[in-house]
């Protein structure tokens, strides 16, 4: 893990805006994955329009860095940009289009999914290493515990326990981003 | 559903759950393809006794359909061993109450694994000392362990 990718959102963009390379490269490899699932998966681009809405969404992040309001308001920013350029990309022109609210709903029906999806990847970042290769061994590889433990040398009997433990950590972290995101609304 | 029911009296409960809901997942997955491998060795099986083709290409592609066959069951016995071991953790800390049920599906599991293990020496003509078998075995073996321990504690 990187210096750089432990810092928020905030920390990040004030380091952008004050022209560090290094941070600009995290902030695209922070919001690259997500900037492409809300093409694919919420608007069903083909890989090709998605690649042109991917440079595009982040040249314009780049240029226009200096009007984001709330420095910590970074992903919902990258996803207003990345949708109204999804929808420029559907209705076929380069050029910015007022947002229909149909291709709107259309295009936000899997929003959540995705936005649960990328708060669930950054808790497992706040995660040990050994958590976050485990977990990722078992849920994502599809691996055994017999195939975990041999490659882990950790006892067999263990793996399912130490998940378990994981997940629970995980579910504490985004319990502790819920209620901070609630509190922050009242 | 015994971690799912131990949620007040055990903290990990709902990340036993959760690994039990992949598992699951995962068998799913595994019944559909090892029915589509098991329909891929047949036909290819049905080419070779049938005698059509370039004989040279023919054996090789049987041999690679049978290969694929006999991956698939053995996912599926390392599966049997993770459910058996899952339900024995469950058995021993969830809620005593459903402690038969942690059992009772440690034993399928363990049943499971142990029927992969004899499908793989008998169907694919795995010799003892194939590594494909000693795998299945392990497995079996595993299951088993996992399944006594956890029906012992009931008895």
């Amino acid at each position: 893990m990187n210096q750089l990718s432990t810092l928020t959102d905030a920390e990040l963009v004030q380091r952008c805006r004050a022209g560090d390379s290094d941070a600009w490269g995290e902030l695209v490899e922070r919001y690259s994955r997500y900037v492409y699932a809300i093409c694919v998966r919420g608007f069903r681009l083909s890989e090709e329009d998605a690649d042109d809405v991917f440079q595009d969404v982040f040249t314009r992040a780049f240029m226009r860095l200096e009007t984001l309001r709330d420095d910590s308001a970074l992903r919902p920013w990258i996803a207003q940009l990345t949708r109204r350029r999804c929808l420029d990309a559907i209705s076929g022109g380069g050029r910015e289009q007022p947002i229909d609210e149909t291709s709107t709903e259309v295009g936000t029906a899997g929003m959540e999914e995705i936005d649960e999806a990328f708060a669930v990847r950054e808790a497992i970042a706040t995660l040990s290493d050994a958590c976050q290769e485990i977990l990722d061994r078992f849920f994502a590889q599809d691996q055994s515990y017999r195939t975990i433990s041999d490659e882990l040398d950790i006892p067999a009997g263990t793996i399912a326990s130490r998940i378990a433990r994981c997940l629970r950590k995980l579910r504490d972290e985004l319990e502790g981003r819920n209620d901070a995101s609630e509190g922050s609304r009242d | 559903m015994v971690a799912r029911c131990s949620g007040d009296s055990w903290e990990d409960a709902s990340g036993v759950a959760a690994q039990a809901i992949a598992i699951r997942e995962r068998a799913a997955q595994l019944a559909r393809a090892d029915a589509e491998a098991w329909e891929k060795a047949l036909t290819a099986l049905r080419g070779a006794v049938t005698g059509e083709g370039d004989t040279a290409r023919r054996s090789f592609d049987l041999e690679q359909k049978l290969e694929r066959a006999a991956a698939v069951p053995l996912e599926i016995g390392e599966l049997g061993a993770d459910a058996a071991a899952l339900a024995a953790l469950a058995g021993e800390l969830g809620d005593a109450a459903y402690r038969a049920d942690a059992a009772a599906a440690a034993a399928l599991a363990a049943g499971g694994a142990r029927a992969v293990a004899h499908l793989v020496e008998v169907n694919l003509g795995v010799r003892k000392g194939d590594e494909r078998l000693a795998r299945a075995r392990a497995s079996e073996q595993a299951a088993t362990d996992a399944a006594e321990r956890v029906l012992e504690s009931i008895r």
